[in-house]
């Protein structure tokens, strides 16, 4: 095997690894996401203020 | 001169370099018998042809801005200090940063400066550390506005609305912009066909082989290319980190829309549509972090990219209508190709290679593949070296970056576009800051 051919079976390699690589990637990213939104319902005073469309909020 | 002559003998050799790639490229490729596969091969070489003659086209439109700049004396005469700017710096939840960011805006040379800070409805300190730099004195001030939370465009539209100026400055609060920034970039403004001008952006936390690579697509990728498109005064893209606007110019096309999440390329495009001419400073600097992570790097692209796709959508009435603004069709034809087609066409083009590899032998194909846009990344980022005067090391990682980089990117971009093409729902998806400015 000469050293061209044996770049170009590297390369491939590399390359088919790299694409499944990617997807797990982005399939990831949208998994953490979607957890990270779940976790994230915490309310602001001004979203809670929005959410019940009154000028205060009385807590008990 | 010698830069120069250089430059010359570098092109000559990478045009011969890839015309003998090609060649071989395309030998294979005609032992191919199957109709199926000699007409994907044809597809691949036809795209690849396109891209490197884009590539050398902007990077030929990059010398002659260059030298066209060098030999302007209205440019390098330019002493006038009356146009006021105000510097609008819309900023979320940005308490890491904030305080870098202020300090290097102080040290702007330009003297008639208005400095605002907006912040958008922040749940953390930005508003309290932002109000502490407050000051007037003489022709420079600085004032904190805050906002109830509304997103980026509507914070920069704010910023305008009670700005001083006859000029826009809009500067993201997690970038740092050399002292001589606003000074480099008011001298587009001699020029009344120019309505706005973009700025360099460079990678601040080069810390790693991530945000390596992401310097190395700044210089090259979008530096160079806004360099290339700035000699058609047709920058497609005015940089969030880095961008002066003329505000009249502004209110014409309506300020910033908050309707798509690319609000940067939106309202670029509005003023292209106008006919309006966009420049480019290379020398004025912003540095910017950039994301650590692969997925926060994932993130960011699927934003930009969602974002750019929704803008093309918006304005899509333009694509054939070349007759009603050549230039506006021109760019976005061009920014569907860098968007959609070839991002499809490169992943694509891997697969076909790997099957072709895999069922008739050709592996040694994947090898001039990679050699073609290597080479060409390697000569991008060589010449961008050069001329920025950035780090000599980062050519090494032009090997890396075919390889690794932008497949995974292509990868995001695609499956981004499906999403946008399904109108799944998105949030802006703010990056969190490290501090590394």
């Amino acid at each position: 095997m000469n050293i061209l051919s044996f770049l170009a079976m590297m390369i491939l390699i590399i390359t088919i690894i790299t694409l499944i690589f990617g997807i797990i990637a982005y399939f990831l990213y949208k998994a953490r996401e979607k957890k990270r939104a779940k976790n994230k319902k915490t309310l602001t005073y001004d979203e809670a203020l929005n959410d019940i469309g009154s000028e205060y909020i009385f807590f008990e | 001169m010698v830069k120069n002559i250089f430059i010359i003998l570098l092109s000559i050799l990478v045009i011969l370099i890839l015309c003998f790639l090609l060649y071989s490229f395309y030998i294979y490729f005609a032992n191919i018998e199957l109709f199926v596969l000699k007409t994907g091969a044809f597809v691949i070489l036809f795209f690849t042809g396109l891209v490197i003659m884009r590539y050398m086209l902007l990077l030929f439109f990059s010398m002659l801005k260059i030298l066209i700049k060098s030999s302007d004396e209205n440019y390098e005469s330019f002493e006038n200090k009356d146009l006021r700017v105000t510097l609008i710096v819309p900023a979320y939840n940005e308490e890491v940063v904030i305080e870098k960011s202020i300090r290097s805006l102080l040290l702007q040379t330009y003297p008639n400066l208005e400095i605002l800070i907006v912040d958008d409805g922040s749940k953390d300190r930005t508003y309290p550390l932002a109000k502490k730099y407050e000051f007037t004195k003489g022709l420079r001030s600085l004032k904190a506005l805050t906002k109830k939370n509304g997103g980026k465009a509507n914070a920069i539209n704010y910023g305008i609305e009670h700005s001083t100026g006859n000029l826009i400055m809009v500067v993201d609060a997690d970038s740092k912009l050399n002292d001589d920034a606003v000074e480099l970039m008011v001298r587009y403004f001699q020029n009344p066909e120019i309505a706005a001008v973009a700025g360099s952006v460079y990678v601040s936390n080069q810390n790693n082989i991530l945000t390596k690579l992401q310097a190395l697509e700044y210089i090259e990728g979008l530096n160079m290319v806004r360099n290339g498109q700035a000699f058609l005064k047709l920058v497609n893209i005015i940089p969030g980190p880095i961008g002066m606007f003329r505000k009249d110019a502004l209110y014409e096309v309506g300020l910033y829309d908050d309707d798509t999440f690319a609000e940067d390329c939106d309202v670029t495009l509005k003023l292209i549509m106008k006919g309006y001419k966009i420049d480019f400073e290379p020398e004025a600097v912003a540095v910017t972090e950039a994301p650590e992570n692969l997925l926060d790097l994932i993130k960011q692209r699927y934003r930009w990219t969602r974002g750019i796709l929704q803008a093309i959508k918006k304005h899509s009435s333009i694509l054939w209508n070349f007759k009603k603004s050549f230039a506006a069709s021109f760019t976005l034809w061009y920014m569907l190709f860098e968007a959609v087609f070839w991002p499809f066409i490169d992943i694509w083009s891997n697969l076909y290679i790997i099957y072709i590899s895999l069922t008739h032998g050709y592996s040694i194909l994947m090898f001039y593949w990679w050699s073609i846009f290597t080479v060409l990344d390697v000569t991008g980022a060589l010449y961008c070296v050069l001329i920025t005067g950035e780090r000599l090391s980062l050519i090494i990682y032009a090997v890396y970056y075919r390889l690794f980089f932008v497949q995974i990117i292509n990868i995001a971009k695609i499956l981004s576009t499906i999403e946008e093409w399904f109108g799944i729902k998105m949030s802006w998806g703010k990056l969190e800051r490290k501090g590394n400015l």
